[in-house]
């Protein structure tokens, strides 16, 4: 019995890490601007993309360039950490193009929904033109010297997880700790909190801004280059499906709110893995049932009451 | 109308000149009518006249709907080669009807199917080759079968494609016939298994149909599975369903999902810790899921249409291409099937041609005396000989049981034969017809 309740909470850990990494991602820049980066999805699929290609992966038969690879061959921590940087970098292009200009112009927030989503759908295109739309598996060796599987108390869970738990925990708590102690941090805070106030102090708004999307991009490609190495990259279109249910957690959990990106996070998470084996089928629609109830008890999320209103 | 103030000009009262107006109302509706209907039918390009085969334009278009992207495309790459190769193959042998073949992309879902089959139709395609899926046949196919567009499916599995309609074929026996075989070989290796578990994915036409084949065969052998465990086609993260499935101790995972997720799901159940043997159905049938589940792909069960190790003519003439183009590999039953649908529209247009069938009709004549003439013939094939049902099922009569064998980086592999086996009765030629004689196998 005991052992059975700690697979579940430890599979349900698994999954309910990169539903939140994906989550704060969102809410870094809703917190910011009040509008949700459609386009999160497509930079989750890029980071997963950027690690294989930094590991020395190679483009396949039905890419734009057959057998092309980087000149290099990192170890997989250091693919990733770099990955999360260009997908950070990339999340500012996109900025540029499909936030900028409709900020200029005082849009409302609806159009933001549509050029992201619109970046989103180019980015996702441009990898299936440049690597073609079959899956791309990680070498074996990214993970070499870590076991399989790890046997906890019984529970048994695929080391890749463990190791996907353990560094989405540490980006979390290291952002958290960031927005919390740090002098950028708190500038981003102040900014989320009232962005003409904080000009008014001497913030740079729109360097606070852009820091946001560097860091929610860096977050998505973290996770995609996780779960890369965990499940491989079945396709271009691989974070699509993270970026909806990061989306479906940061409602869960509270729009704007950082703890409750990681508690939406891993309610979902459990909730999918406390789905019983008999109602497999059911798995997607039961978690979402959960999100239902708990919206029409708490329709600000989980942790709405922490919301940063703006005035 | 009941008042009216307009003077009467002309010498007409003011109900014959409604009349008169009306009269040309009506002339100019007709005409419009008329105009469109022609229109319409030049448009249509079931009535125009089919050009004689020594003109210039005498090539005949064979439209392909093929998953270059999305999911699919993992078979999409092998089908593209296929028909390329035996499009190859049928220009060394100079037709007496050139056929021009048009590629689609039909993507990996029903509505980019869709687009494609009605492009080609409109393009006025003879026949048509696709789609990849069977998802995607039960949605595309109507169209073909509506338009009277004889259609030859490479690899959809699914029960119920050639019902969709007269205009439907396939060259690929469906999963009732061969899938349970593999399962006759896990039990041969181990008549100790008792628990059995299945996996398959549940938003899947091909897979849902498939799975109850297998549970139909492992119930028929008094094995009924300890957990069955429905996962999504997007799936890829399988660790709950799997220590799930792992905590009732199976000694024989039964999978029907497509490649990609099923190579994930192979490689999770290893590391997972699960050591029985894995029987996979038709959705694993090509060796791109090596990359995928890499050396954990090691030894799984698959039933199969093809063997490479079949020693006829044309299985050799098909490796010779193959191997010119990716040496060293071996095509896999995808490719083959792919090969055979082009090879079966080839040989029946050539000998419609030799008959005057060609000549001098329309292309929706033509493409009607194709799909009969289609179904009586028969064909030797890399899959070995076959002909096709009156409603356009495939006969064919052996089918194989491989094992993926890894090789020791664990990046590439094969299908290493273990069994070939006769068609079961149900699948075997209908009394009367004529049965294939044995086929010899080359040792490998």
């Amino acid at each position: 019995m005991i052992e059975s309740l700690l697979q579940t909470l430890l599979n349900g850990a698994a999954s309910g890490g990169v539903y939140a990494l994906v989550a704060l991602g969102y809410t870094l820049v809703f917190s910011v601007l009040g509008v949700i980066n459609f386009a999160l999805g497509a930079l989750f699929s890029l980071g997963g993309y950027l690690t294989y290609l930094l590991m020395g992966g190679r483009i396949s038969a039905n890419g734009a360039l057959p057998g092309w690879g980087l000149p290099l061959e990192l170890p997989f921590p250091l693919a990733l950490l770099l990955a999360a940087a260009l997908t950070g970098l990339a999340s500012l292009v996109v900025e540029k193009l499909a936030f900028v200009p409709l900020r200029r112009r005082n849009a409302e927030p609806l159009l933001y929904l549509i050029t992201s989503l619109g970046a989103g759908l180019v980015v996702v295109n441009l990898l299936q033109m440049l690597m073609g739309a079959e899956g791309y598996a990680f070498p074996a060796s990214a993970l070499a010297g870590l076991p399989a599987a790890v046997v906890v108390a019984g529970a048994r869970i695929r080391s890749v997880q463990v190791l996907l738990l353990a560094v989405c925990a540490a980006a979390v708590l290291a952002l958290t700790l960031w927005l919390e102690r740090s002098r950028g941090g708190r500038a981003l805070r102040a900014v989320a909190e009232d962005a003409t106030t904080a000009r008014l102090l001497g913030i740079n708004s729109d360097a606070m801004l852009r820091l946001a999307f560097l860091l929610s991009g860096a977050l998505a490609g973290l996770g995609g280059g996780l779960i890369g190495v965990s499940i491989s990259l079945p396709g271009p279109y691989v974070g699509i499906g993270y970026g909806l249910k990061g989306l479906a957690v940061l409602v869960l959990g509270g729009l704007g709110s950082v703890p409750g990106a990681i508690a939406g996070g891993l309610l979902l998470g459990l909730a999918e893995a406390m789905v019983p084996s008999g109602a497999s089928g059911w798995r997607d629609a039961l978690a979402f049932a959960i999100l239902f109830a708990v919206l029409l008890v708490r329709p600000s999320g989980l942790l709405g009451r922490r919301l940063v209103e703006k005035v | 109308m009941l008042l009216d103030t307009t003077p009467a000009t002309s010498g007409f009262s003011l109900l014959q000149r409604r009349q008169r107006g009306a009269l040309r109302l009506s002339g100019l509706l007709a005409a419009a009518i008329g105009t469109v209907a022609i229109a319409g039918q030049q448009g249509d390009p079931s009535v125009k006249r089919l050009p004689a085969a020594g003109a210039a334009n005498g090539a005949l278009t064979i439209g392909a709907v093929i998953a270059l992207t999305g999911n699919a495309n993992l078979y999409g790459q092998d089908q593209r080669l296929g028909i390329d190769l035996a499009r190859r193959w049928s220009l060394s042998r100079a037709p007496q009807r050139p056929l021009r073949l048009q590629l689609e992309d039909g993507g990996s879902d029903e509505a980019t199917a869709i687009a494609a089959f009605n492009l080609l139709i409109k393009q006025g395609a003879l026949a048509l080759i696709g789609p990849t899926l069977s998802q995607q046949a039960f949605a595309a196919d109507p169209i073909a079968q509506r338009r009277g567009v004889p259609v030859v499916a490479p690899s959809n599995t699914a029960k119920g494609i050639p019902q969709i309609g007269h205009f439907i074929s396939r060259v690929s026996a469906q999963s009732s016939v061969i899938a349970p075989l593999s399962i006759t070989e896990a039990l041969r290796r181990d008549p100790k298994v008792r628990r059995v578990a299945v996996f398959y994915a549940q938003d899947d036409a091909y897979s849902t149909a498939e799975t109850l084949i297998f549970q139909k065969a492992l119930a028929a052998r008094g094995l009924p599975p300890v957990t069955i465990q429905r996962v999504q086609l997007a799936d890829n993260d399988f660790q709950i369903p799997i220590t799930a499935a792992l905590q009732l101790q199976p000694q024989l995972v039964v999978i029907s999902v497509q490649a990609v997720a099923g190579g994930n799901l192979i490689r999770q159940l290893r590391e997972l810790g699960y050591r029985g043997q894995i029987v996979v159905g038709n959705g694993l049938n090509t060796p791109n899921i090596y990359p995928i589940c890499q050396r954990w792909c090691d030894g799984i069960l698959i039933a199969q249409a093809y063997s490479p190790e079949l020693n006829t003519p044309i299985n050799r003439t098909f490796l010779r291409l193959f191997r010119a183009s990716n040496p060293g590999e071996s095509p896999s039953q995808i490719a083959a099937q792919a090969w055979s649908a082009y090879q079966v529209l080839f040989e029946a247009v050539q000998r419609l041609q030799a008959r005057g069938g060609l000549e001098d009709v329309g292309l929706g004549q033509a493409r009607e005396a194709l799909m009969q003439e289609l179904l009586s013939g028969r064909y030797d094939t890399p899959l070995g000989p076959i002909h096709f049902q009156r409603d356009g099922e495939v006969v064919q009569g052996r089918f194989y049981v491989a094992q993926v064998r890894m090789d020791p980086g664990g990046r590439t592999g094969r299908f290493e034969l273990v069994r070939n086996a006769s068609a079961p009765a149900s699948a075997a030629p209908a009394a009367g017809a004529a049965t294939s004689p044995p086929v010899p196998l080359t040792a490998r």
